[in-house]
C-alpha cells in the first residue's frame, strides 16, 4: 500500500514533467509540409502577409506557412543563432547581411543560385505551371542594386533575396517651416499659425465684426492704403500691424540639403523658439540671454538653464549616422578583406567632434541619448519638441502626429532627402529586410524557395506591402499596378504619408550604398553607434576633447577586433 | 534468480513500482536487500535533475573553456569543426577591454558594499538589541527591503535619482528628488543616472554612488537579521560582568560584542562577497539592460553580465572561460575569508 | 478605495501581531537586570542613560525612514500626475490623486498575463520542488544506504559553484534536451523535436531549478532533530515510510517546510536572468522581466511616465508585502535559519 503511494507519487512527478514538456506541442497535426517563417512584421503587415500566405497555400495546398513575429531584428538574429545550435532554426527568416554572416558560421544558410537557375517545372494546384527558377523577365524586373545585395558575401554566391527596402529620410514639420517662411516674407505681422495679428472676429466676407478684445467694432473702413478700425475716439487703427520680423534672417527657414545648411537651420529654429517666448518668460527674475554665432538670442534662467524647450533635430540611428557620414565623405568604414575596421582616422574624429558640438549646443539628439525614438520628440504636443527628424523611410506613419479632437493633424509633415556632405556624390543607406532560406530537407527548402519567390516577385504583394509599410518595393513592375500608382499620386504629409516617403525614396534610388557584411560587421555597427553616443556625451569639463575622442575610437576598434577573432 | 533480479533493479521500470511488487510478492530477505538502495530510489529525481542541470554543466563548461574560440554555431557545422585545445579563451578574455571593466566593477562594488553594509548592519543590530519599546516594529521595517523584487525597486531608485530632461543642454524639467534634497544642503545637481557629471571612459562615479546605495539598502535586512539573531543568543553574563567593571560602551562593543559576534560577522561577510561577485540583476533593475547610463552603456557591467552577453552570439568558449575565472575568484576570496575568520573569530 | 481598505486591515494586523510579539519576547532577565541597575545608578547616570536612549531611537528611526523612503516615494509618485511628478521642486505629498495611473500601468506592462504566468510557474515549481526536497531530505536523514555520505558531500560541494557557470550549458541543454531535438531532426520526428526543445515554454522555467541542494540540506538538518526512535518504532509497527513522513516528520518540520515554500515562491516572483534568457516571448514572460522591458513613455510628452511606472512597480510589489505581513515569522525564520547553516 504505502509503497504504491510512493511509486504513485514518483509517477505523478514524472508525468507532470512530461505533461509540461508536451504542452509545447499541443498543436494539431496535419500532413501538409510546414514551413516556418520568422519576421518582425507588426499587426498591419501581418494582415497583408496572411492574405498572400492564403493565396500561396491555395496554389500549393501541400505546403503550410507558419509565420511568427519575433520582436525586432536583433531578436530574430539571437533566436535563430540559438536555434541553429539545436538544429531547430526556421525555414525562412527576415535577415540583414551581417545576420547571414553569423548564421554561416554553421553553414546554415542555403545558397540560392541553384534555385534561381533551375529550369524545373512545378505544377500548381490549379493546373498551371511555373518554372522553379527565376525567368529572365523576373530577374530583369528586380531593381538591380537590391538584387545584387544578395551576393555581398565575398564568394559571389547568392544568399538572400530582397523583400522590401527602405532608407533614411528627413522628416520636417512643414507647417512650422511654412509659417516661418511666411513671417520672413509677409508685410503684416503674423502669429505662430501664420494668421495676421491681431485676430478679429469677421463675417463671411472678411468684414470685421469684433476687435481683438471682443468689443463690437464701432466702424470699419477700407481704403487704398489698407483696412482700418475706428476706435471709440474715432482714431483710425490699422487692421494689421506691420511685420517686425520681415527679412529677419532667423525666420528664413528652408529644407537643408547639406550639413552646413542643417546647422544653420537648427540655429534658426532655436532662435525662433527663443523669439517666441513670452515677455514674462524673457524678463523673469534672473533671466539673461546669450547670443550665438549668428547673433540670435538664447534665453537662460538664473541657473544657466535654457528656457526654450527645443532640440531642432532628432537622428534616430547613431550607427546609420556614422556609417552614412563615412560614405558621404568618402572615408573608409569596414572591409571584408584585409584590415577589417578602418574607421579610426583623424577625419572620422573630426566629423564626430563637429557633431558633438551640435549636441552640446542642443541642436540634435539621438534615439539612445533621448531614450526613445526621436519621432516622439517630433510629434510631441508638449515638453521638448523637435522640428526635424531623420529616421527610417519605413517609419513614416510614426513621424505623423496623432489627430486632435476635431480630427485634424496638428501639423503637416514634409519629407526630403537627408543632408549630404558632397552634393555631387549623394549617399543614403540601403536598409530593409531580405529573406534567407535555411538548410533543411530538400522538400522543405524547395517549398521555402517557392514562397520566397512568390513574395519577392508578386506585383500585388509588393504593392500592398509597400502601401501598408512605407517600404519601397524591390521590383520595377509595381508601377503597372493601378492601385499602387494611385497610392503614389495621392501622397501627402497627412493620411498618405507612407506614399510620400516611398516617393522620396524612389527619387533617390541611385544614392543607395551598403556596407560589407562579414562576421563582426554587426559588432562594428554597434560600436560606431556607441561611439556617437559616448563622444557626444563627453563631459563639458573635459578640456582636451579630441584626445578623449581618439581614446574612445581606439577602444571601439579594439572591441571590434576582439569580436572578429 | 538473484542475477535476474539485479538486472531488473537497474531498469527504468522498477523506479516506479518494483518496490510495490516486491512488498507484495517477494520474500522478506529480498525486501531487506531492496531496503539498502531505497535511499537511492528516493533520491533519484533529485539526482537525475542534478546530473543534467548541475553536474554535466560543470564538465561541459570546463570542456568549452579549453577549446579555442569555441562557438556553438561553428560546432554545429555539418561535419563538425575541430577546435584546438588550449588556453586561448582565457587569454583573450583577460585581454579584452570590456572584461577588465566588468572585473573591476565587480570587485569594486564588492569592496565598497560589503564592509559598508556589514558595519551599518552591525550598528543597527546592536542598537536594536539594546531597545525594547518598538523593537519588533523597527526590526520589521528594516527587514522590508528583503521582500522586494530587486528589479522593481531598482526602478524606484532609478526614478529617485533620475534627472528628467536633458542634463547636458540644460533643458531640464526636474533634477529629481535626490538632487532636490541635496540642494537643500547647497549641493549642485548631479546627473546620477546619466553621463553629465563625469567623463565617459573614466570612472563613472555617479552611477557607482547610486549602485552602492541601492546594493547596501538591499543587503541590510539579511545582515541585520543574522547579526541580531546572533546578539540575542549571546550570553548576557558577559555584559553584566562588564557593567560591574564599569567598562565603557565603546569598549563593550569592541571587546565583547564584536568578538562574540565574529562567527556571524564572518558569515555575513562571506555570503556578502559571494553574492557581490554575482551582482547583476540589481544593476539591471536600476540601469536596465544597458548596464550603465545611457551614452556609456556597459560601464557598470559585471562578470555575470559579461557571461550573459556572450550567450546569444554563441561565443560559449569565452563565456565558459569567464565563468571559470569568476568561480576561481569566488573560491579564492572565500578561502581567504575563511582563513582570516578562523584566525579572528573567537568562539 | 479598496486599496485603502487593504492597507488599513494590514496595519491592524500589524499592530496586533506587534502587541503579541512584544509580550512574548520581553525577556525576564533583562527586566530584573534593569531593576537591579536602577537601585545603583545616580541621577547623573540616569540623565546619560535617557540621552543615550534618545540618541538610539533617533538613530534607528532615521535609518528606518531612510530604508522606508523608496517605498514612500514609490507610493506617492504612483498617484501623481506626470506634470506634478516633473515639477522642478518635487512635492513630498501628491496634490491630486491620480489612481488611473494604476489601471494604465497595469495595462501598459500587461500585468495580467505576467501575473498568471508567474503564479503558474511559481505554484508548479514550488509544489514539485517540495516533493523532491522532502523525499530527498528524508532519504538523507533516515535511510541507511551505501554511498550516502559521499553523495551528501558531493551535493554540498555543488553549492560552492556559482549558478552562472551552469547557465551556459543549461542554455544549450534546454534547446536540445538530451540531444532529442537533433535526433528528432535526423529522424524527421516532430514529436522528438518538440520534446527536445524547451525554449519559450513553461517547462524551461520550472524544471532546471527544481532541486535546491540548500533546501534539501536545511530540511535534512530539521529531520535529523526528530528522534530516530520514532522512525524505528514506526518501522516495527509496519508503518510505511510515506505514512511516517506524512504523519510525523512533515508536521514536526512544518515551519521549515513553510519557510522553504515561501522562499521558493518569492524566488519565482523575483527571478529575472534565466526567464529572460530562455522564455522572453510574450506568452511566457514572467513578471520581473515584463516589468523591466515595458515602455512607460508617455505619448503626448514623450517622457518616461514615472507615475505609471511606479504604479506598476507598486502592483508588482504588493503580493510580496502581503505575504510578508501575514507570514513574517516564517520568512524571517527561514532566512535566519539559512544563516545558521555555517
Amino acid at each position: 500500500m504505502k509503497k504504491r503511494i510512493i511509486a504513485m507519487l514518483l509517477l505523478v512527478v514524472m508525468i507532470a514533467t512530461a505533461c509540461l514538456t508536451l504542452t509545447s506541442c499541443g498543436e494539431e497535426e496535419d500532413d501538409r509540409l510546414h514551413i516556418t517563417f520568422y519576421h518582425t512584421m507588426g499587426e498591419n503587415l501581418r494582415k497583408v502577409l496572411n492574405e498572400y500566405v492564403k493565396q500561396f497555400e491555395a496554389l500549393y495546398p501541400e505546403y503550410k506557412i507558419d509565420h511568427e513575429q519575433i520582436g525586432g531584428y536583433d531578436d530574430v538574429r539571437d533566436q535563430i543563432a540559438t536555434e541553429i545550435t539545436a538544429g531547430k532554426q526556421p525555414n525562412i527568416a527576415y535577415c540583414y547581411p551581417d545576420h547571414v554572416a553569423l548564421y554561416n558560421l554553421a553553414l546554415a544558410v542555403k545558397t540560392l543560385d541553384g534555385y534561381i537557375d533551375s529550369k524545373e517545372t512545378v505544377t500548381r494546384a490549379d493546373g498551371s505551371t511555373e518554372i522553379l527558377g527565376l525567368t529572365d523577365e523576373q530577374k530583369a524586373d528586380f531593381i538591380q542594386a537590391y538584387y545584387e545585395e544578395g551576393r555581398q558575401f565575398g564568394d559571389g554566391l547568392m544568399y538572400t533575396m530582397p523583400l522590401s527596402k527602405s532608407t533614411e529620410v528627413l522628416y520636417y514639420n512643414k507647417t512650422f517651416f511654412d509659417v516661418a517662411k511666411a513671417i520672413y516674407t509677409s508685410d503684416v505681422e503674423l502669429d505662430v499659425n501664420g494668421k495676421p495679428t491681431p485676430v478679429y472676429e469677421t463675417d463671411a466676407e472678411g468684414n470685421v465684426l469684433k476687435d481683438d478684445k471682443g468689443n463690437n467694432v464701432i466702424a470699419y473702413e477700407k481704403d487704398a492704403n489698407g483696412e482700418y478700425i475706428l476706435d471709440a475716439n474715432g482714431a483710425k487703427i490699422p487692421k494689421t500691424n506691420p511685420n517686425p520680423n520681415k527679412g529677419n534672417s532667423m525666420y528664413d527657414l528652408f529644407i537643408p540639403t547639406d550639413w552646413d545648411e542643417m546647422k544653420l537651420i537648427c540655429q534658426r529654429i532655436i532662435a525662433i523658439e527663443n523669439d517666441r517666448l513670452t515677455e514674462k518668460q524673457k524678463t523673469a527674475e534672473g533671466v539673461t540671454f546669450i547670443t550665438d554665432e549668428n547673433g540670435y538670442k538664447i534665453y537662460v534662467d538664473k541657473d544657466g538653464k535654457k528656457i526654450a524647450q527645443v532640440i531642432p533635430l532628432g537622428y534616430d540611428s547613431e550607427s546609420n549616422w556614422f556609417i552614412t557620414m563615412c560614405e558621404q565623405m568618402g572615408l573608409p568604414y569596414t572591409s571584408a578583406t584585409g584590415e577589417k575596421f578602418l574607421f579610426n582616422t583623424a577625419d572620422h574624429h573630426a566629423f564626430v567632434e563637429e557633431f558633438r558640438e551640435w549636441y552640446v549646443n542642443g541642436y540634435v539628439t539621438t534615439q539612445e541619448i533621448h531614450g526613445a525614438y526621436t519621432s516622439t520628440l517630433f510629434t510631441a504636443k508638449s515638453g521638448t519638441k523637435s522640428y526635424m527628424s531623420i529616421g527610417s523611410s519605413a517609419g513614416a506613419t510614426h513621424q505623423r502626429p496623432s489627430k486632435d479632437a476635431s480630427g485634424n493633424y496638428p501639423f503637416d509633415v514634409g519629407i526630403a532627402s537627408i543632408p549630404q556632405y558632397n552634393e555631387e556624390a549623394p549617399k543614403v543607406i540601403s536598409q530593409g529586410p531580405s529573406l534567407c532560406i535555411f538548410e533543411a530537407s530538400q522538400e522543405e527548402m524547395k517549398a521555402s524557395w517557392l514562397f520566397v519567390k512568390f513574395l519577392c516577385t508578386n506585383v500585388q504583394f509588393q504593392a500592398d506591402f509597400s502601401r501598408e509599410s512605407g517600404y519601397v518595393p524591390v521590383i520595377k513592375s509595381v508601377d503597372t499596378d493601378p492601385i499602387y500608382s494611385d497610392f503614389l499620386a495621392n501622397a501627402n504629409g497627412g493620411d498618405n504619408i507612407a506614399a510620400l516617403s516611398v516617393k522620396v525614396c524612389l527619387e533617390q534610388e541611385d544614392y543607395y550604398y551598403t556596407s560589407p557584411a562579414f562576421n563582426g560587421s554587426s559588432k562594428a555597427r554597434d560600436e560606431v553607434g556607441k561611439l556617437i553616443q559616448s563622444c557626444f556625451k563627453i563631459s563639458k569639463e573635459v578640456s582636451d576633447v579630441p584626445a578623449e575622442i581618439k581614446k574612445l575610437f581606439d577602444k571601439a576598434i579594439s572591441e571590434c577586433k576582439y569580436h572578429a577573432q | 534468480m538473484a542475477e535476474v533480479l539485479k538486472k531488473v533493479k537497474h531498469g527504468v521500470w522498477d523506479v516506479f513500482c518494483v518496490e510495490w511488487i516486491w512488498k507484495r510478492f517477494c520474500v522478506d530477505n529480498v525486501y531487506k536487500k531492496f531496503d539498502k538502495w531505497k535511499g537511492w530510489l528516493y533520491l533519484s529525481p533529485a539526482i537525475i535533475l542534478l546530473l543534467i542541470f548541475t553536474v554535466w554543466p560543470i564538465f561541459n563548461t570546463v570542456r568549452m573553456a579549453f577549446l579555442e574560440d569555441y562557438n556553438s554555431l561553428l560546432a554545429n557545422r555539418p561535419g563538425g569543426w575541430e577546435f584546438e585545445v588550449g588556453f586561448g579563451n582565457f587569454a583573450k578574455v583577460v585581454q579584452y577591454g570590456e572584461f577588465t571593466t566588468c572585473l573591476t566593477n565587480t570587485l569594486l562594488l564588492c569592496v565598497l558594499t560589503v564592509p559598508l553594509s556589514t558595519i551599518l548592519a552591525l550598528i543597527i543590530a546592536v542598537c536594536l538589541n539594546s531597545i525594547k519599546f518598538l523593537s519588533r516594529f523597527i526590526q520589521t521595517i528594516f527587514f522590508l527591503p528583503y521582500v522586494t523584487n530587486s528589479i522593481a525597486i531598482g526602478m524606484v531608485f532609478a526614478a529617485m535619482f533620475s534627472v528628467v530632461g536633458n542634463f547636458d543642454s540644460g533643458l531640464v524639467d526636474t533634477y529629481g528628488i535626490i538632487n532636490n534634497v541635496l540642494g537643500w544642503f547647497g549641493a549642485d545637481p548631479i546627473d546620477w543616472m546619466g553621463t553629465g557629471s563625469y567623463t565617459i571612459g573614466e570612472f563613472p562615479w555617479p552611477s557607482y554612488v547610486v549602485m552602492v546605495i541601492y546594493i547596501v539598502w538591499n543587503a541590510l535586512p539579511f545582515k541585520i537579521l543574522i547579526l541580531l539573531g546572533g546578539l540575542q543568543s549571546v550570553n548576557k553574563q558577559y555584559y553584566e560582568a562588564a557593567k560591574v567593571d564599569g567598562t565603557s560602551r565603546t569598549r563593550v562593543f569592541t571587546r565583547i560584542t564584536v568578538p562574540l559576534l565574529s562567527p556571524m560577522i564572518a558569515y555575513v561577510v562571506i555570503t556578502g562577497f559571494i553574492g557581490g561577485f554575482k551582482e547583476y540583476s540589481s544593476i539591471v533593475g536600476v540601469f536596465g539592460d544597458g548596464m550603465g547610463p545611457i551614452g556609456d552603456a556597459g560601464s557598470l557591467n559585471t562578470m555575470v553580465g559579461f557571461i550573459y552577453d556572450a550567450l546569444p552570439q554563441q561565443q560559449l568558449g569565452r563565456a565558459s572561460a569567464a565563468a571559470l575565472i569568476l568561480f576561481g575568484i569566488i573560491f579564492i576570496v572565500t578561502m581567504i575569508n575563511l582563513a582570516v575568520s578562523k584566525k579572528k573569530t573567537h568562539y | 478605495m479598496s486599496e485603502n481598505n487593504v492597507n488599513l486591515q494590514a496595519e491592524d494586523i500589524e499592530v496586533k501581531a506587534e502587541a503579541r510579539e512584544t509580550t512574548e519576547v520581553a525577556s525576564p532577565t533583562l527586566n530584573t537586570m534593569a531593576e537591579r541597575d536602577m537601585a545603583k545608578i545616580t541621577a547623573r547616570q540616569k540623565v546619560v542613560k535617557v540621552l543615550v536612549k534618545v540618541a538610539l531611537y533617533a538613530f534607528l528611526l532615521t535609518m528606518a525612514l531612510i530604508v522606508l523612503f523608496p517605498f514612500y516615494w514609490m507610493l506617492i509618485s504612483s498617484v501623481k500626475s506626470l506634470e506634478e511628478y516633473n515639477l522642478a521642486a518635487p512635492t513630498l505629498f501628491p496634490q491630486e490623486f491620480h489612481f488611473d495611473n494604476y489601471t494604465k500601468g497595469f495595462e501598459i506592462a500587461q500585468l495580467d498575463v505576467l501575473f498568471l504566468n508567474t503564479v503558474y510557474v511559481g505554484i508548479v515549481s514550488t509544489a514539485l520542488s517540495l516533493v523532491i526536497t522532502v523525499i530527498s531530505a528524508f532519504a538523507f536523514a533516515r535511510l541507511e544506504f551505501k554511498g550516502k555520505n559521499a553523495l551528501f558531500a558531493a551535493l554540498l560541494a555543488t553549492m560552492m559553484i556559482p549558478g552562472e557557470l551552469f547557465t551556459i550549458t543549461n542554455y544549450q541543454t534546454i534547446n536540445n534536451f538530451l540531444g532529442l531535438n537533433s535526433l528528432g531532426r535526423e529522424l524527421g520526428s516532430d514529436f522528438l523535436k518538440s520534446i527536445g526543445n524547451w525554449s519559450n515554454t513553461y517547462t524551461v522555467l520550472i524544471i532546471p531549478f527544481l532541486v535546491s541542494v540548500f533546501y534539501i540540506y536545511l530540511l535534512r538538518q530539521n529531520f535529523m532533530q526528530i528522534p530516530n526512535e520514532l522512525y524505528l518504532a514506526a518501522k516495527v509497527d509496519g508503518t510505511s515510510d510515506i505514512k511516517y513522513l506524512w504523519k510525523v516528520m512533515i508536521p514536526l518540520a512544518l515551519p521549515t517546510i513553510i519557510s522553504i515554500t515561501i522562499l521558493k515562491m518569492m524566488g519565482a516572483w523575483n527571478s529575472y536572468v534565466w526567464p529572460r534568457l530562455v522564455a522572453n516571448d510574450d506568452a511566457h514572460k514572467l513578471i520581473t522581466n515584463g516589468l523591466r522591458s515595458a515602455s512607460f513613455v508617455d505619448e503626448a510628452t514623450n517622457m518616461t511616465h514615472y507615475p505609471q511606472q511606479m504604479a506598476a512597480v507598486a502592483i508588482v510589489s504588493l503580493p510580496l508585502f502581503l505575504v510578508f505581513l501575514f507570514l513574517r515569522k516564517y520568512i524571517m525564520k527561514g532566512v535566519s535559519r539559512s544563516g545558521i547553516k555555517g
